[in-house]
């Protein structure tokens, strides 16, 4: 697969404005997602993540800039888009009298497919998202975590090549997060496009391949996103021997007032990835016993807070 | 064409699976059940009081109060069904989900009111027993039967259109459902307020002129006459305004159901009834009044007008402008709810949310 056909399979947004009245919700958001990658989409909360998500769900039409989904625009040709795209809303909305099964063929029935392929398509999204047991209870009692995967079977009913989640783990326990990174990693496996929103940046730290940030409706540029890979980064080095590993630290020229201990740690910062490598390499060479050396914030949420503080 | 009515038909399906199916429908239908036999039974009693009973005209008295029955509890309970079908969705997150898959909006709106109007023609269903009890009392065309039945299944759609019309328009359900109910209102109460304070409002005055007997012959001739008085009184036009009365749901009905009479001329039942009070209203009022004992006679002024039939013949029918008017409303509701509903969606009403 060339570069050029993945784009076609994937979601295309350039400079993609929105408002409401005198609110701007996107002032700008361009971003590119490719087939078989989890891109993550990533802002605090009122970034305008979600105006964002129903502009490429083919619900809002944008003001300006240009969107394609699967090389489709959804204001020219929305039901090509529709086809394509599986949308898991932020909003936990289900048909309460309906039972979960009969929810996911009347999802499929909306699909325009026949009653036979609806009924096979909800037996086969129920065990793929667990809930196999409950699927003839109505959808009212399910448990918040349950509907969050009730909504993500729905999204995938029609098999769609584009997969928009919008905040899909909030409410799940731990358990069900690992199911939904399984679930999500192999969906992407299968060569579809994964645009996952979420303001819990570990979560997306294990699921994403690449990211995009959001920040009061403006997406981060590339160059943004590469200067904080050198800004300074606090690194947790964890050693049997606390003493030896402070008296290497200040070996390597790190200042005593820099460091903190946390709970048996060394917080130290440094910049970027190159100068971390070399303190490693200096501390062991030392034969300083290291059993912990690790960016203290996941890479996400170092850019994410790193490009706020920039911006702020 | 095909395909609209193949997602159009998915969406009724569901609406009347999530919407309608639950105990408490059941229990809505039931009392009305209950409610229609009890009118049923108390206007038997009550014509058979009056020594109508068997005479014929029974049937077509208590045929047309259950009909008018239907018509207001149907009015009364279809505005709630259908008043936040659009809406209701909204505020349950259940809208969006929808329009992101391959129905249009056009389908999802007559889906909607499809179910709406099917859930209203149930009570229509379930008042069937009653009506053919009074059908078996006699007394009744089959015309009649139809004719009342057909306009009743309209007016219901039109409330079910205003309904999921409204219910598109405005964001929150509560304020639809109530605008709807004032629409309904507006058109079974405020018609008749609207004529009979206009009627008043807009009067015309009637020169009377009369003359009495000064002396009597044996036989009760006059024999002299007084010189005639002039005497002036106000009437209202309600000749101006019937026209108002015409989009009235209860008047369509009276006015389109064919009536029969009796030999005297008489309507044989409520819708005739109001019918004759209706086209009585097109007559326009004498303005000048003359009365003379000497020619015309001792109680010329009594004369007998004309007869029921003789005035529903002699006016103009107003029901299908009364329809057309009300059917325009609904579809004019519906194609609102339907341009507000629309995706992608540009401008959103201030404070709502796509999903």
């Amino acid at each position: 697969m060339n570069s050029s056909q993945s784009l076609a399979d994937g979601i295309v947004v350039e400079h993609v404005s929105r408002s409401f009245g005198q609110v701007h919700a996107v002032r700008d958001a361009s971003l590119v997602a490719v087939p078989g990658k989890v891109t993550a989409l990533i802002g605090p909360n009122g970034s305008g993540k979600t105006t964002l998500m129903l502009m490429l769900a083919s619900l809002l039409r944008p003001d300006g800039g240009t969107i394609r989904i699967g090389g489709h625009d959804p204001l020219a040709d929305p039901a090509a888009v529709r086809a394509a795209l599986g949308w898991m809303p932020d909003v936990l909305g289900s048909w309460n009298a309906l039972t979960v099964r009969a929810t996911l063929e009347m999802t499929g029935r909306l699909y325009r497919m026949d009653r036979a392929a609806a009924a096979a398509r909800a037996a086969d999204l129920l065990s793929t998202v667990g809930l196999a047991e409950l699927a003839d209870q109505p959808t009212r009692v399910l448990s918040r975590g349950q509907k969050q995967r009730l909504s993500l079977g729905r999204a995938l009913v029609h098999n769609p090549a584009v997969l928009l989640l919008d905040e899909p783990a909030s409410g799940l326990d731990p358990v069900a997060r690992v199911e939904l990174r399984q679930l999500v990693r192999r969906v992407a496996a299968e060569g579809k496009t994964v645009l996952v929103s979420s303001h819990v940046l570990a979560e997306l730290d294990e699921m994403a391949d690449t990211a995009v940030y959001l920040d009061r409706g403006v997406s981060a540029s590339a160059e943004s996103i590469a200067q904080t890979k050198t800004t300074l980064r606090t690194w947790r080095i964890r050693s049997s021997a606390p003493a030896a590993l402070l008296a290497a630290l200040g070996a390597a020229r790190i200042g005593p007032e820099t460091i903190v201990a946390d709970r048996g740690e060394l917080l130290v910062p440094l910049t970027g990835e190159g100068a971390a490598a070399a303190l490693l390499a200096e501390l062991v060479t030392a034969g300083v016993p290291i059993s912990t050396f690790a960016p203290a914030v996941g890479d996400l949420e170092h850019t994410f807070l790193d490009l706020s503080k920039g911006n702020s | 064409m095909n395909a609209f009515l193949s997602g159009t038909q998915v969406i009724l399906s569901l609406e009347l699976r999530q919407r309608v199916r639950g105990t408490a429908w059941y229990v809505l239908l039931g009392i009305f059940v209950v409610l229609v036999a009890i009118v049923t039974i108390l206007l038997s009693i009550a014509l058979t009081g009056f020594g109508v009973m068997g005479s014929g005209d029974a049937g077509g008295n208590i045929y047309s109060a259950i009909i008018y029955f239907v018509l207001l509890l149907g009015t009364l309970v279809a505005p709630a069904l259908s008043g936040n079908a659009i809406n209701g969705d909204r505020d349950a997150g259940t809208l969006a989900t929808t329009q992101v898959t391959l129905v249009t909006t056009g389908q999802i709106v007559v889906g909607k009111f499809l179910a709406a109007w099917i859930t209203a023609l149930a009570f229509l269903a379930a008042s069937v027993p009653f009506l053919i009890y009074a059908w078996l009392v006699g007394g009744l065309s089959v015309t009649s039967i139809v004719v009342s039945i057909v306009v009743l299944a309209i007016e219901l759609g039109i409330v079910a259109a205003i309904g999921v019309g409204l219910s598109g328009i405005i964001t929150r359900p509560l304020i639809s459902i109530v605008a709807t109910y004032l629409a309904v209102a507006t058109l079974s109460v405020g018609t008749l307020i609207a004529f009979s304070l206009g009627g008043f409002a807009v009067q015309s005055t009637v020169v009377s002129t009369s003359s009495y007997g000064m002396t009597y012959s044996d036989s009760g001739e006059p024999l002299g006459c007084s010189p005639a008085t002039t005497s002036t009184y106000e009437t209202p036009r309600f000749d101006y305004l019937w026209g108002i009365l015409v989009a009235n749901p209860y008047v369509v009905l009276a006015d389109a159901v064919p009536t029969s009479y009796d030999q005297a001329g008489n309507p044989q039942d409520l819708f005739g009834y109001i019918k004759y009070g209706v086209r009585t209203a097109q007559v326009t009022p004498d303005l000048t009044v003359e009365y003379d004992e000497c020619t015309e006679g001792v109680g010329g002024y009594m004369d007998q007008g004309p007869t029921a039939q003789e005035t529903i013949d002699s006016t103009v029918p107003g029901w299908f402008v009364g329809l057309a008017i009300q059917t325009l409303l609904g579809a004019g509701a519906l194609v609102g709810a339907w341009a507000r509903t629309r995706t992608p969606a540009g401008k959103l009403p201030t404070g709502s949310r796509i999903a």
